[in-house]
């Protein structure tokens, strides 16, 4: 016979203000197989544990039912309070009288009735709770990073440099992102390549971090502490461990006209290629849509040159299978392309821009490459049209931000402290040329960042005109710029020699796809979701995947630092053991009623039916059943209500529990 | 002639008070003209020049409209002081001297006293309204100038101020030959105004503060 204890809480005024919490405690005493009922008024706080424990203790209980808030919010207080009581943590049940009950109430009498039912249900059900032991499952510590620039770099390195090894991915052929095109950097203007480069050598020469460079993620199986990942190390053409990274090849390439994706399409590369200078691995890779020797045959003369004999034309796409125990997503951002309306996609794209029609309309990252000591001008800020200086340059904000209409609602954080730097380089570099900048809202939240928003205005000249620009057509070699001064009040029109769009950020092309793979939630703009806002922001909800970076939402370089520090974090928190514990809330298979139809594999999302094969003592095979691995189920129970022979249970939610609980009513 | 000058903003202001709520009306029909933005129409010296005067950087202004939010006056200006250091922030001086706003700051220094910037615009209204002395296309809305002009004349000419002069010939020059005409009499009778001017006798003197300032004008020393 079982001696439940029933702990009713008031939650200071939450609960006893539509629900006679007294009246619930002596009703649910009469209850059979309920030894001890009681109310406190803050059953979660340190006395209310207390009382909780002695009450175990004294009274000899066997189960407990915490009748207070939602299981979400305190079920693991009490099961810990429990467990110190000495009960298995799985024999205490909460029932929500908060929530189901008092907060969506308002007769007392009814809510009060309503909630000696609950408490009744859960009573029924506790009754018929297991004993379950914790799960333990082992962890391989070591660790993928997705994604090779800024918040890759960081995670890797510091996982690594924990001692744990690493194998970070980059679909590029360098590492290095998006801010290696950088040219300086907000809000110190020290130059991007400075401190980017330095990192990028550390993650090439350190003894625990396996680079892969020009491969994709093909594959993920497996859960926390036990992936099996898949990559797939696309034909680089060049052999890695001969090449000595001289660039004859490229000197020789005779293809050299194909427009450098890095460089924003401003320069030219060759058809064999490494994306810039200071690339890491310094390895070369052919463009085989481009060179002349796969596509007609003839050529080979980078063969011919190449004293090691690296390049390798026969080289093919490989599969490598690598074990992980943790995954930290880190796969950045895109610009979003204005003139681009992609078949499906909310996003509309803009026409009155002339962006892609105009050669003087640029985006932001492309004036960075302008910009940049390394960049195809040399750092001469130069029209791309006619190779002329710009003596008057206007920047544009919010360009696809914050445009509900045009399909992006959300706020691209960094375009008005890029356009503040852009501004200041612009002065910089052209002494006598005036910049003027088009923006609705200045948002600058940061250390220093509106100080430097302020001097861009104060001391560098540039002119910031509060409206939006209507449209921007070409007259000449001029483009005019129709805009508004809000402040003033009146329409405001600027012959530009240059315009720069601040373009809005967008996750990575194909993200969607890898969140597929990986089996992480993403929303609607195809940014990840962390598991919650505030307090697991790096975090997925899939356990042992982690965020870092702009691949979770737009961020600046300092917040993407610091976030790939808190996803190694994370990740050392879980190699910190060597078995993880798990909740025993799993499904299990009765093997005896299962016919094998695998219907429960169907439906699985966590992928964690597996069948198993029954033999006799020959060995000889008689029937394969489902079976669930307990480290990968996810505790949602699909199966057990999809299984036609009623073979799969879900501890704690057994159907004998759930009919129970609709007896009681 | 700082204080002058303010004396007779106080005058017109409250002389102008009705004339400015017709004229704000007549304001609202006027259609705006586009403004054209370039480094030939941002005439960035002006601004220097407002700015060295007045001790205050317009570029610190961010807009947050708290100088026209207790402006006192700001009903009856078509571009309310904030508008009035954007107009500077762009260089566009003249759409401010062509208005009347200049000549409606009554100097309460509200605005100066709350700004969180610390941008001076009681003085930047002074340094306008001392700028707009031979500025093209100011503004012959208001008399302030008129009355300055006649009154320094006035002092060259007698090396000390004829106020039944200076107030006849005001009344001529702005066309309101009636103004203030029954006051007269009653100011003669109490000896307030005297009917024949007296002559100072260092007049020689005077003549030659005038020509030292006429001179640092024109080199460009004093404004």
């Amino acid at each position: 016979m079982s001696r439940i204890g029933v702990f009713v809480c008031h939650c200071g005024e939450n609960i006893s203000r539509t629900v006679d919490v007294e009246r619930v405690a002596a009703q649910v005493g009469k209850l059979p197989g309920v030894a001890f009922a009681t109310d406190y008024k803050y059953m979660c706080s340190d006395p209310g544990q207390n009382l909780l424990k002695k009450a175990i203790i004294e009274q000899k209980l066997s189960h407990v039912v915490v009748a207070a808030c939602s299981p979400r919010m305190h079920e693991r207080t009490f099961r810990k309070a429990v467990e110190s009581a000495g009960i298995n943590p799985f024999l205490c049940e909460m029932a929500n009288i908060r929530e189901h009950c008092s907060w969506v109430h308002e007769n007392r009498e009814e809510a009060t009735v309503k909630a000696i039912e609950i408490v009744g249900m859960m009573v029924e059900r506790v009754k018929k709770n297991r004993v379950l032991p914790t799960i333990t499952v082992p962890v391989t510590k070591r660790s993928l990073v997705i994604g090779g620039g800024i918040a890759g770099i960081q995670a890797a390195l510091d996982i690594a440099d924990c001692g744990h090894e690493v194998v970070l991915v980059e679909r590029e052929p360098s590492i290095g992102g998006h801010m290696a095109q950088l040219s300086e950097t907000f809000p110190t203007l020290d130059c991007s390549q400075c401190i980017m480069t330095p990192k990028m050598v550390d993650v090439a020469n350190h003894p625990k971090i396996k680079l892969y460079s020009y491969s994709e993620i093909e594959l993920v199986e497996g859960y926390i502490g036990n992936f099996q990942v898949t990559i797939r190390k696309k034909a680089r053409s060049v052999d890695e461990d001969k090449c000595t990274g001289c660039g004859l090849c490229m000197e020789k390439c005779p293809i050299k006209k194909i427009p450098s994706k890095f460089d924003c399409n401003l320069g030219m590369r060759t058809a064999i290629y490494v994306p810039f200078p200071q690339a890491v691995p310094n390895t070369p890779v052919i463009d085989r849509e481009n060179c002349t020797k796969f596509k007609t045959g003839k050529c080979g003369l980078c063969q011919k040159v190449c004293g090691p004999g690296a390049v390798d034309y026969e080289q093919e796409d490989r599969l490598i299978v690598e074990p992980v125990g943790a995954i930290v997503v880190a796969t950045g951002f895109d610009l979003y392309t204005i003139n681009e309306k992609p078949k499906g996609s909310m996003i509309k794209g803009y026409g009155e821009f002339g962006h892609g029609k105009i050669p003087d309309v640029i985006d932001g990252m492309t004036f960075e490459r302008l910009a940049s000591a390394s960049g195809p001008t040399g750092g001469k800020i130069l029209r791309p049209s006619d190779g002329k200086e710009p003596k008057q340059i206007v920047f544009i904000q919010c360009i696809g931000s914050r445009a509900r209409e045009k399909g992006i609602s959300y706020c691209s954080k960094v375009c008005c402290m890029y356009t503040a730097k852009h501004t200041m380089l612009y002065h910089h570099k052209v002494h006598d040329g005036q910049a003027y900048v088009f923006f609705m809202d200045a948002r600058t939240p940061g250390k220093s960042y509106d100080e430097f928003w302020r001097r861009s205005i104060e001391e560098e000249e540039a002119v910031y005109i509060r409206g939006m620009v209507s449209r921007l057509y070409q007259k000449g070699d001029k483009i005019v710029v129709m805009g508004s001064d809000i402040a003033v009040g009146v329409q405001v029109e600027i012959e530009a020699d240059m315009v720069v769009l601040a373009t809005a950020i967008q996750p990575q092309k194909g993200a969607d796809t890898l969140a597929q793979k990986l089996g992480i939630s993403y929303d609607k703009y195809n940014f990840y979701s962390e598991a919650h806002a505030k307090l697991r922001p790096v975090e997925c909800a899939t356990a042992g995947i982690y965020l870092a970076g702009a691949c979770q939402g737009p961020k600046d370089i300092p917040d993407t630092v610091s976030q790939a520090s808190a996803a190694a974090a994370k990740v050392m928190t879980l190699f910190a053991k060597d078995q993880l514990e798990r909740e025993p809330i799993v499904a299990r298979v009765r093997e005896a009623g299962c016919v094998g139809c695998f219907y429960c594999k169907k439906v699985c999302p966590y992928g964690a039916v597996e069948e198993k094969e029954i033999r006799d003592r020959q060995g000889n095979l008689i029937r394969v059943v489902a079976y669930v691995n307990p480290g990968v189920c996810g505790g949602c129970g699909t199966c057990q209500a999809t299984c036609p022979s009623k073979s799969v249970e879900l501890d704690g939610y057994t159907d004998e529990q759930i009919v129970a609980m609709i007896e009681a009513l | 002639m700082q204080s002058l000058s303010r004396h007779f903003t106080l005058m017109s202001t409250v002389q102008f008070l009705i004339g400015g709520i017709l004229l704000s009306i007549k304001g609202c029909f006027v259609k705006k003209k586009k403004m054209i933005i370039s480094q030939e129409t941002m005439d960035v010296d002006f601004v220097r020049k407002v700015e060295a005067l007045s001790g205050t950087s317009v570029r610190r202004c961010f807009q947050c409209g708290k100088c026209s939010a207790g402006c006192p006056m700001a009903t009856f200006m078509e571009h309310p002081p904030n508008r009035v250091v954007r107009l500077l922030q762009l260089g566009q001086w003249q759409r401010i001297l062509a208005g009347r706003s200049i000549w409606y700051c009554a100097s309460c220094e509200t605005c100066t006293t709350r700004c969180p910037n610390k941008v001076d615009l009681t003085s930047i209204m002074d340094a306008l309204r001392k700028l707009s002395w031979d500025a093209e296309g100011a503004s012959k809305e208001s008399y302030v100038q008129l009355a300055n002009k006649l009154f320094l004349q006035n002092i060259r000419t007698y090396g000390r101020q004829y106020e039944m002069r200076l107030a006849a010939v005001f009344n001529v020059k702005s066309g309101q030959f009636l103004k203030d005409l029954m006051l007269g009499p009653k100011l003669i009778s109490k000896g307030k105004l005297k009917m024949f001017q007296s002559k100072n006798k260092n007049l020689s003197e005077i003549e030659k503060i005038f020509t030292r300032i006429e001179e640092m004008r024109r080199k460009g020393e004093a404004l």
